[in-house]
């Protein structure tokens, strides 16, 4: 593991924390690098979006 | 105008539920029944559905177990049919050079309520959901849209936890390049919802 998180890592990590608890070293990875990084930033308000649309999805027909 | 009957209301889900349910069992007929089980179960308990949460929401809970079910009946051996593609990796892998930055890095998509607000938004998040690959579709559903918790997904489609998320990574990150290319590339201009 590096010593500082790849926008990789962090593009998993976004993923993930939306699957399971991440761990403490994880979350602090991910906080800082969120800090500094406007494409993972942005990577991670794409997620939210996604999430937040399926759980909108409109049922009736227009 | 009269207010529609919960029979009405249902009615007009069911084309989206249909959909939806087909994503995730791959194959019409049990989708339909799966739908059809549900709407009657609500129907003919209609006090149960005392304006507790929408309707929305409980509608999608009751279709949850239906789809279960019918997963356990269609069996385990009935595994979707398609193969792992083999372009798998490269849905992560294309996106980052040697030093694991990003190659095109991700832009803002903007206010969350302006975009959910537009109809036609969803219309292509739906073109881009039939477009995954089986399993990422599934799964993601399962996950996403029927809210079910990891472990019991893993236990359903019996995945290790570690591959369920790869997984739903996967689809995500799918996700995210359709509706950036066929939504967000447009609509940086003035997007009314029409």
């Amino acid at each position: 593991m590096a010593i500082k998180p790849t926008c990789k890592e962090v593009h998993r990590l976004v993923s993930e924390r939306m699957d399971r608890d991440l761990s403490v070293v994880e979350k602090l990875r991910l906080r800082v690098h969120l800090m500094i990084c406007d494409a993972c930033t942005n990577f991670n308000g794409q997620m939210n979006i996604i999430r937040r649309a399926m759980h909108e999805f409109p049922l009736d027909k227009d | 105008m009269t207010t529609p009957t919960l029979h009405e209301q249902l009615e007009n889900m069911r084309p989206a539920l249909l959909r939806f349910a087909l994503l995730q069992l791959r194959n019409a007929e049990r989708a339909e029944d799966a739908v059809q089980d549900a709407l009657l179960a609500i129907l003919e308990k209609p006090d149960q559905f005392a304006g507790a949460s929408s309707l929305r929401t409980y509608v999608i809970g009751i279709l949850k177990f239906k789809i279960i079910d019918c997963l356990r009946v269609a069996g385990r051996t009935v595994q979707i049919e398609t193969e792992p593609d083999q372009s798998e990796d490269d849905v992560i892998d294309h996106l980052f050079a040697a030093g694991g930055h990003t190659i095109d890095p991700p832009r803002a998509w903007g206010n969350p309520d302006a975009v959910l607000e537009q109809r036609d938004f969803f219309r292509v998040m739906e073109v881009c959901l039939e477009k995954l690959p089986a399993q990422n579709a599934r799964v993601f559903m399962m996950r996403e849209w029927l809210d079910l918790e990891t472990e019991e997904i893993c236990k359903e489609l019996q995945l290790s936890s570690s591959n369920l998320w790869v997984i739903l990574y996967r689809a995500r990150l799918r996700l995210r390049e359709c509706l950036d290319i066929n939504w967000f590339a447009h609509s940086s201009g003035n997007k009314n919802g029409n």
